[in-house]
């Protein structure tokens, strides 16, 4: 009954638009409320209680640090040298730049966590290229979009690190290891359909014979934007840094090259950096935080249990709930950001992983592409609205291009489902 | 949907005309009574110390090999501080993440009164959240409660939780009366 109150109360005020914490808080701390009638205050000591314990975790310290990360790699210029080096190696045939814009995304995946982060960094230099060399602005801001999708599975990512703080026996490190395989298979799928819908409509043809960028200046000049996915990952395997002090690393050697080699970011912005990512911050801690109470509030009150048992005693079998699991979370995407979606779902869904005795490392890795397939789903998804901004057009407009790049990343999540080593080989390998 | 980017200015001179748009996203600092510097302020001296002491954490380690697992406890405090300072801000720039999809649509006045609903219930919590967590700051006042780590007294850092709590309070009042106003 109370747990009927709190999902309804939950729904309609997120559906509101009331901000997503706020919304989890407040029905939560109404629930607990309504349990603890006779107890002193209501029980609801336990909400700040709460907010404490969901925050105050030291592997979240490392969140702060890895968007600081993408806002100052956003503003060093290295996605315009990425994109300059990768056009040296790829050149400029028939849908290779869809290609280039993919594949940097990728790298940069690698350097920050967070998808629109990626989307408006790529999406600023990639949208205004393709559509010189003759690219229908919907269909550019279709490939940015789902490309950009992909960085919560490349390591590092926001919401792995959340994942695992949520999924105890998933730690930090063997979530990043296992994301990595599927990440990359995600980018070569959606390469496919991008090469061949170029080709099929015979598009990008206007700059073909542009010539190439010189290859060993464009290769000097990006450098120093290859190295820092290797160091952030590198230092993380060699066991020199937690994924915090990655991150910190990350932050000190990317002012450097700001700074320093390229000179694209002065004193006067770091001011602006600071406080975007602070803010930035700030908004998914906040979230996390008050997660807690939710989290707190569902297994309190004995709501969890009941739902686990009656979804495993449903008849539908072990895929057939996993099927229906595709169908909920990837429909949640379409309006949720990635890391809201974690924090509600993560409490009610490992139960019922544990119970079909599910890997929660390769788990996770599945919840996370289900969420990134509805990051660019219309007509709502967060990342092709970046994308969709920049390149100013409706988003209706990228729904022929987008369904194809969603078949091929649909590829993958099946491919991962059937072969879960696919995502367990490298942690294992690595000895997570 | 979610509005959980703040885009940056990008300073790269090529794409400068495309990332213009991104100002688009936000909602601007228009009337706030309370400058909201202060947050910004505290937002960055909050984020500078935090990768400073990280920073500080690794070189130490790496030159004496022994590390000072006592920031730990100092950088926690900070990203609760970093949490809910910079959140008052986002907070008073309406810019937390939620589900804009339903509140965008419909009549203007439908929509004005989804976004008072919206602050009103921020106002709401956070109120809530002040006085429950000023009591648990007070209990460890009065009890004499000392941090696990360093050892100082507890409510140094507890304090902060009503105070701050109250801070996002009244930036959402701020809100909700600019939402009313708003024709």
């Amino acid at each position: 009954m109370i747990g009927t109150v709190l999902f309804l109360l939950f729904i309609v005020l997120m559906l509101a638009g009331v901000p997503i914490g706020a919304a989890m808080g407040f029905s939560a701390a109404v629930a607990i409320a309504l349990a603890n009638r006779d107890a002193q205050w209501f029980g609801l000591l336990a909400v700040p209680q709460n907010f404490y314990a969901g925050l105050g975790k030291y592997p979240l310290l490392a969140i702060p640090m890895f968007v600081l990360v993408g806002s100052i790699f956003d503003r060093s210029g290295v996605a315009q040298r990425l994109v300059t080096f990768a056009i040296a190696v790829l050149g400029r045939g028939p849908g290779m730049l869809p290609v280039v814009a993919i594949s940097v995304a990728m790298l940069l995946g690698g350097i920050s966590g967070s998808g629109p982060a990626t989307a408006a960094a790529v999406g600023g230099v990639m949208i205004l290229a393709m559509g010189r060399s003759g690219y229908p602005p919907a269909f550019s801001a279709s490939v940015v979009g789902a490309a950009s999708a992909i960085d919560i599975l490349i390591p590092p990512s926001i919401a792995f690190i959340i994942y695992s703080v949520l999924a105890p026996g998933a730690s930090v490190p063997a979530m990043f290891a296992a994301g990595m395989v599927p990440g990359i298979l995600v980018g070569f799928s959606l390469m496919v359909p991008a090469v061949w819908l170029s080709r099929k409509y015979r598009m990008g043809l206007l700059e073909a014979d542009l010539g190439k960028p010189p290859f060993w200046r464009s290769l000097r000049e990006a450098s120093w934007g290859l190295v820092a996915p290797i160091l952030i990952l590198g230092g993380m395997r060699a066991g020199w840094f937690t994924p915090t002090e990655a991150a910190v690393v990350a932050v000190f050697y990317g002012l450097f090259v700001g700074m320093a080699v390229y000179r694209t970011i002065g004193v006067r912005d770091l001011f602006e950096i600071l406080r975007q990512s602070g803010e930035l911050s700030a908004i998914i801690l906040l979230v996390v935080a008050l997660a807690g109470i939710f989290a707190y509030s569902l297994a309190t009150l004995g709501i969890i249990d009941p739902i686990t048992t009656a979804i495993v005693h449903s008849g539908l079998g072990e895929y057939g709930i996993l099927t229906l699991l595709i169908l909920l979370l990837i429909t949640v995407g379409m309006f949720l950001d990635g890391i809201s979606i974690f924090l509600i779902f993560t409490p009610i869904l490992l139960p019922i992983a544990k119970f079909y005795n599910w890997d929660l490392v390769w788990f996770g890795v599945l919840l996370t592409i289900m969420v990134a397939i509805g990051q660019f789903t219309p007509p709502l998804a967060v990342n092709l609205m970046v994308s969709c901004r920049i390149a100013q057009i409706s988003m209706e407009e990228t729904v022929r291009w987008v369904l194809w790049l969603l078949a091929a990343v649909s590829c993958v999540l099946l491919l991962v489902i059937i072969f879960p080593g696919l995502a367990l080989w490298l942690p294992r390998s690595l000895g997570y | 949907m979610p509005s959980t980017d703040t885009p940056p200015k990008n300073c790269n001179g090529a794409v400068s005309e495309a990332q213009q748009e991104h100002t688009l996203f936000r909602e601007k600092d228009r009337g706030t009574t309370v400058p909201l510097q202060i947050e910004d302020w505290l937002t960055v001296i909050a984020m500078a110390l935090l990768a400073c002491i990280t920073f500080a954490n690794v070189l130490i380690r790496y030159f004496t090999n022994s590390s000072f697992a006592w920031t730990e406890e100092i950088s926690i405090f900070l990203m609760i501080v970093l949490a809910l300072v910079a959140g008052s801000a986002a907070a008073a720039r309406n810019i937390h993440i939620r589900i804009e999809y339903f509140a965008e649509k419909g009549t203007s006045r439908r929509r004005r009164l989804l976004a008072c609903f919206g602050a009103m219930l921020v106002f709401l919590l956070f109120v809530l959240l002040a006085i429950l967590s000023g009591r648990l700051a007070w209990d460890d006042f009065r009890y004499g409660e000392t941090s696990p780590g360093i050892g100082v007294p507890q409510w140094w850092y507890s304090l902060w939780l009503p105070l701050l709590s109250s801070a996002i309070a009244l930036r959402a009042l701020g809100l909700f009366i600019r939402k009313r106003r708003k024709k």
